[in-house]
């Protein structure tokens, strides 16, 4: 009554023997098992518990579409739960435990589910825990997840390493059996670009465990010299423990590479995952067919398996999964199975087919049942027995373990994920792929070609007709020899009938067929309901083998072909990827690109701490010795500029050269104030407007000739102006001659600012920059004192006498440490963009914080700016529209507290004084808010409702998140020399 | 007062000067002249038949009637006279030479290094000598061209080297890739 080890036979390494545990045990097995064959071949059928009534379960499959075989693998933050142990590569020192059961897996207090299984139908927790609603997330949700589940996930952090990568080829065959083989081989030899992908650790696919020799040769040997031949192909990519998961546009399939998930010690200089993004040209599908299960009582006890895998342990892995098996078989597969087993005499209880006639021919000495069928099984962790009806008569046949064979599904689900459903073949009894376009065909097992001569022929075929598809000269096929086979056909049996105890139709869910009735008479028939309803397929095997059932049987049910009842939809994918791999390197601070400023180098010496702003880290202010709040640093800088003079790198701002003798036409259709008549040698504030009227980035565009304009953009949107420049340029106005690009990173650019500013920059360049010789608003080109060219702009953002000086990016760390140097004298210092923030709220300047999106130029202030003069510019149709110029549109204004003391922060809304907090009461909101240290106390942008007529007015500053309410008086937005003396100095 | 200023190199500090270069080797140029030419309207052949036509020129098409220009040897004010000497008003010339960043990349295995940031088919019969494009390498736009049949060139843009030069080291780290300043 054991699984064991056959004494010969297989492709396992009997001279290397590995080690490994599973649930603390050890065990031995051999190079060439996976987890689930080494686990047989020590007698450990008993492998997990189900998801929902804790049941014992043991392996079924030999391959991914596993329903039960579930283990989590490795220690600690290296634990990987869910695996399938049909898949995981035996290695020496591997780790595996059991799921979903406590304490221990054979004594399982969950298992008392299994009795309440009357309650538990489908629908069960959706129509009994409805009531109290907050019961759902509080009380029942995490009892039921404690009892229900799979593998736990780890919470620390994923120490493993993966990255992506691109692959570019004109024919990549999915699947290294029979067809993908002779498929790459033909293409190979007529010199395409071939990659051949398989999921498995060793290419050959279903020959691995077939008995049918090919020219002579064991099968096996056949593929061993097609991967010799494919591997001396230079065009030839052969990629083992690949799975190809997904299909996308463009022919680019996705394909998960399993670099070290079979090695004990990952190296550091590789991943253990590879995420693959296969560019094809032609892509061929020889992905063969599933083995369908067969639904009958008692099916799901440990020892009931696929037939076909146990054709394949035995002849693969040289595994018996058990000393007398009986066969359930509704065609000449399960014959087959028997056939192998008897090969390597292991003993055949029986042959139950479903057919009362049939032409297979049973192993000479072993009984065959036809026309009857298995109603229950016998056994309590695993299989003792089973019983057999055949015409009302039954009988019990002792054995351990049944192999199912229920027909073939062709796997088709790749090329099902972009929109096409399955097609329902009667001949083959079988959903089949559509027609889904040249770049994609279906071969073999895949396309309903059971046989092994078929599949070879047709993966040579389809290869030739691709390469001759795609220009290049083919051969004849040299294809090889392979003896007689048995008729491949099968009777479909969805139901079989009077079952004494549960039958299972997706084992990994607990879904049995009485679920599927339910949904049914519910009225959850059609089969995307009655998936979502009773859950099958929605585990993580995704109905492999239990989607097709599950449409056969609701078909059954209603008396319909499964034709009309169809599939549920194939996405990708098609097995489980992990969330790391899908990241790549992209992870942690590597998840978006760092843009470094020219003078980084500079800030990080004076101090600064760096704030994430977009891509860039940015100065926020420079900490002296002796500040302990960031305030005292900020409001130190502030009035330092304010007093003498500072230092800001602003490089981080876009910059665009325009060129050309339209650019001033150019720009003055795309700014919504004028700048045909803009003098060379000067810079303008400009504003950008949306088509919708909305405001869309501002910044100074200044002409240094007079087909030349170099325009700045916040550093928020600097892509952005780039592309609606390129957008109207291309698109609206391809008339106009001008071209423009971005120069944002060739130069690095300092604000210096403050009543001293003219000192400091007098000092480094060689141009008159006095207020005559360069007054506010001047622009142009300069050299520095020792001849290195700049360019120089009088513009300020802090409302102080300022110039921003650029040079090219190299120099700017010594230029900006000349700057300081040569203001020691006058008190500089260098400022951030707290500091930058608190200078321009003083002086009411927008930001994004007001640039929104929602805001009119008038809105914030700018409505004389918008040019009537102007013909046309993106934003002036619907600048009128109604709506855009209501009296009530909440204003720009200035807020500051009645008691001088509190304080403010953005995103609080305004109320009148005395009203309730409402949607309908709400007058606007705050944008900006900074302790302004000029002024000595908080103060803050905003927008009011009609808020110009209301300066004087007091209003309620509602702050909802802090739960304060502060009494504030509406004041004009400028704060700090409303006259502007001080930028004429 | 300061008149001399030094020229920082935005990798500095971050690339050895002297490594001897692996099989597989990224080399940061130490500095390079880098001029974008943009073709007026009407003058796309034209120009792109002048800069073809003089061998000194490296011209890399990065856009319809746009090309960067590199040159390793002229100093970026000599190369950006040179051509706007050369192409007059058929051009505009934008000196770039401190906004972007050149890397060559070399050995053989490095379109196996590139495959891992950039969806191009870098297969040579699908991208040859002397051929360039702007693609994605990982997160960060960059000019690729190919400058022989296992040699690259990058241009990228000043304030992303810093994380292309990690993408690349880590791109490079199953060849043991070497990175140092080209002399």
């Amino acid at each position: 009554m054991t699984a064991y080890r056959l004494s010969a036979g297989g492709l396992v390494d009997r001279s290397a023997p590995l080690t490994f545990t599973f649930d603390g045990q050890s065990m031995q097995g051999f190079e060439g098992d996976t987890l689930a064959s080494g686990l047989l071949a020590n007698d450990r059928m008993l492998v997990g518990r189900s998801f929902k009534y804790h049941r014992p379960r043991g392996i079924v499959s030999a391959g991914v579409s596993e329903p039960n075989a579930l283990v989590t693998l490795g220690l600690g933050a290296r634990s990987d739960p869910n695996t399938k142990a049909t898949v995981a590569e035996l290695y020496a020192g591997l780790d595996a435990r059991s799921q979903n059961r406590w304490p221990s897996l054979k004594y399982d207090v969950g298992a008392v589910n299994g009795l309440l299984s009357p309650f538990l139908s489908a629908g069960f927790y959706y129509k009994t825990f409805m009531w109290p609603a907050a019961f759902w997330e509080k009380v029942y949700e995490p009892i039921i997840r404690k009892a229900a589940g799979l593998g736990r996930a780890v919470l620390e952090r994923d120490p493993e390493t993966y990255e992506k990568c691109w692959a570019h080829c004109d024919l990549l065959v999915i699947g290294s059996g029979p067809t993908g083989l002779m498929a790459a081989l033909s293409a190979g030899r007529a010199g395409l670009r071939v990659v051949l992908a398989d999921e498995g650790f060793r290419h050959g696919g279903s020959l691995l465990s077939e008995t049918t020799p090919i020219d002579g040769a064991p099968a096996a040997a056949f593929a061993a010299a097609a991967i010799t031949e494919l591997e001396a192909l230079p065009n030839v990519t052969l990629m083992t423990r690949t799975t190809v998961f997904g299909w996308y546009d463009d022919n680019v399939f996705g394909a998960l590479e399993r670099v070290q998930k079979h090695v004990a010690t990952p190296s550091a200089k590789l991943p253990v995952e590879r995420l693959w993004r296969i560019a094809a040209r032609r892509a061929l599908l020889a992905t063969g067919a599933e083995e369908r299960p067969l639904v009958f009582g008692g099916n799901d006890r440990p020892g009931v398996m696929m037939a076909g895998a146990l054709s394949t342990y035995a002849n693969r892995y040289g595994v018996a999964a058990g000393t007398s098996v009986a066969i359930f078989t509704n065609g000449s597969a399960g014959y087959r199975t028997a056939a192998d087993l008897s090969a390597h005499g292991i003993s055949v209880a029986a042959i139950i087919d479903s057919r009362a006639e049939s032409p297979d021919v049973a192993p000479s000495g072993t009984r065959v049942i036809r026309g009857g069928s298995i109603v229950d099984t016998k056994g309590k962790l695993r299989l003792s027995g089973l019983v057999v009806e055949r015409a009302g008569f039954e009988e019990i046949i002792d054995c351990d373990a049944i192999g199912m064979s229920g027909g073939f599904s062709p796997v088709i689900h790749l090329a099902c994920q972009r929109g096409a459903k399955p097609l329902w073949s009667e001949a083959l009894k079988a959903f089949v792929a559509p027609d889904v376009g040249q770049g994609f065909g279906v071969a073999g097992s895949a396309a309903g070609l059971y046989s092994l001569p078929a599949c070879l022929r047709d993966g040579a075929d389809k290869a030739q007709a691709f390469a001759n598809d795609l220009g290049f000269s083919t051969s004849p096929a040299d294809l090889p020899v392979v003896g007689a086979e048995p008729d491949p056909s099968f009777t479909a049996l969805w139901y079989v009938a009077g079952a004494k105890s549960k039958a299972f139709v997706d084992f990994q869910n607990d879904v049995h067929v009485s679920d599927l009735g339910l949904a049914l008479r519910e009225g959850f028939g059609h089969v995307e309901h009655a998936k979502r309803y009773t859950t099958n397929g929605m585990a993580t095997d995704q109905g492999k083998l239990s989607g097709i059932n599950a449409t056969g049987l609701l078909a059954a049910m209603q008396g319909i072909s499964p034709a009309d009842v169809g599939t549920t939809t194939f996405r990708p994918f098609y097995t489980p990827v992990p969330f790391g791999a899908l990241a790549g390197t992209s992870r942690d601070e590597h998840a978006a690109p760092k843009r470094v400023s020219p003078l980084h180098g500079w800030a990080a010496r004076n101090g600064a701490v760096f704030i994430d702003s977009g891509l860039w880290y940015r100065p926020s202010w420079f900490a002296r010795a002796g500040e302990k709040t960031w305030r005292e640093s900020v409001d130190r800088e502030v009035l330092t500029v304010r007093a003498n003079v500072g230092l800001c790198d602003v490089s981080t701002l876009g910059k665009i050269e325009v060129f050309g003798p339209d650019a001033a036409e150019f720009l003055n259709r795309v700014y919504c104030n004028p700048f045909l008549k803009l003098p060379v040698g000067k810079a303008r504030y400009g504003l950008m407007l949306r088509e919708d009227g909305m405001v869309y980035d501002d910044g100074t565009t200044s002409r240094l000739g007079p087909e030349h304009f170099v325009v700045t953009t916040t550093t928020a949107l600097a892509g952005g102006v780039l592309s609606h420049m390129e957008y109207c340029a291309q698109v609206l106005w391809p008339d106009l001659n001008l071209r423009f690009c971005s120069v944002s990173d060739q130069w690095a650019q300092m604000a210096i600012a403050g009543p001293k500013a003219r000192l400091v920059v007098q000092a480094l360049v060689e141009d008159d920059v006095s207020n005559a010789a360069f007054p506010f608003l001047a622009a142009k080109a300069v050299t520095l004192k020792g001849g290195l060219k700049g360019r120089l702009f009088r513009i300020s953002f802090s409302g102080e006498l300022a110039y921003e000086l650029a040079v090219p990016a190299g120099y700017g760390e010594a230029v900006a440490d000349a700057l300081m140097e040569a203001g020691r004298a006058h008190g500089i210092c260098a400022y951030g963009l707290e500091a930058l923030n608190v200078l321009r709220i003083e002086k009411g300047h927008v930001t994004h914080a007001e640039l929104d999106g929602r805001v009119t130029p008038d809105d914030v202030g700018f409505g004389r700016m918008l040019s009537s003069q102007k013909a046309d510019f993106i934003g002036k149709r619907l600048s009128t529209r109604f709506g855009l110029t209501a009296a009530d549109r909440m204003q720009m204004v200035g807020l500051k507290p009645i008691e001088k003391d509190k304080d403010i922060r953005a995103g609080a809304h305004l109320l009148r004084e005395g009203a309730k907090p409402s949607t309908l009461n709400d007058q606007g909101y705050v944008s900006s808010a900074c302790h302004s240290p000029v002024l000595g106390q908080f103060i803050a942008l905003g927008f009011l409702k009609s808020g110009r007529e209301r300066y004087g007015e007091k209003v309620v500053i509602w702050d909802r998140l802090r739960g304060e309410e502060t009494l504030a008086e509406v004041c004009s937005p400028v704060f700090v020399d409303p006259a502007n003396a001080r930028l004429n100095l | 007062m300061v008149h001399q200023y030094a020229d920082r190199h935005t990798l500095e500090g971050l690339v050895p000067a002297d490594v001897s270069a692996g099989a597989d080797h990224l080399a940061v140029a130490a500095r390079q002249a880098i001029v974008v030419v943009l073709a007026a309207p009407g003058q796309e052949a034209a120009v792109a038949h002048l800069l073809a036509s003089d061998e000194d020129l490296s011209a890399r098409f990065s856009a319809p009637g746009e090309w960067l220009v590199i040159s390793g040897l002229q100093t970026p004010e000599l190369l950006h006279q040179a051509l706007a000497a050369l192409l007059g008003d058929m051009a505009h010339c934008i000196d770039q030479s401190h906004g972007r960043v050149l890397l060559r990349l070399t050995g053989l295995n490095a379109r196996a290094i590139l495959a891992k940031g950039a969806g191009l088919d870098l297969h040579p019969s699908a991208f040859s000598v002397g051929q360039s494009a702007n693609v994605l390498c990982g997160h960060i736009s960059v000019n690729l061209a190919r400058v022989g049949d296992d040699a690259f060139e990058i241009v990228v843009m000043r304030s992303f080297a810093d994380t292309l030069l990690h993408d690349l080291r880590d791109m490079g780290r199953a060849f043991d890739l070497t990175t140092a300043f080209l002399a």
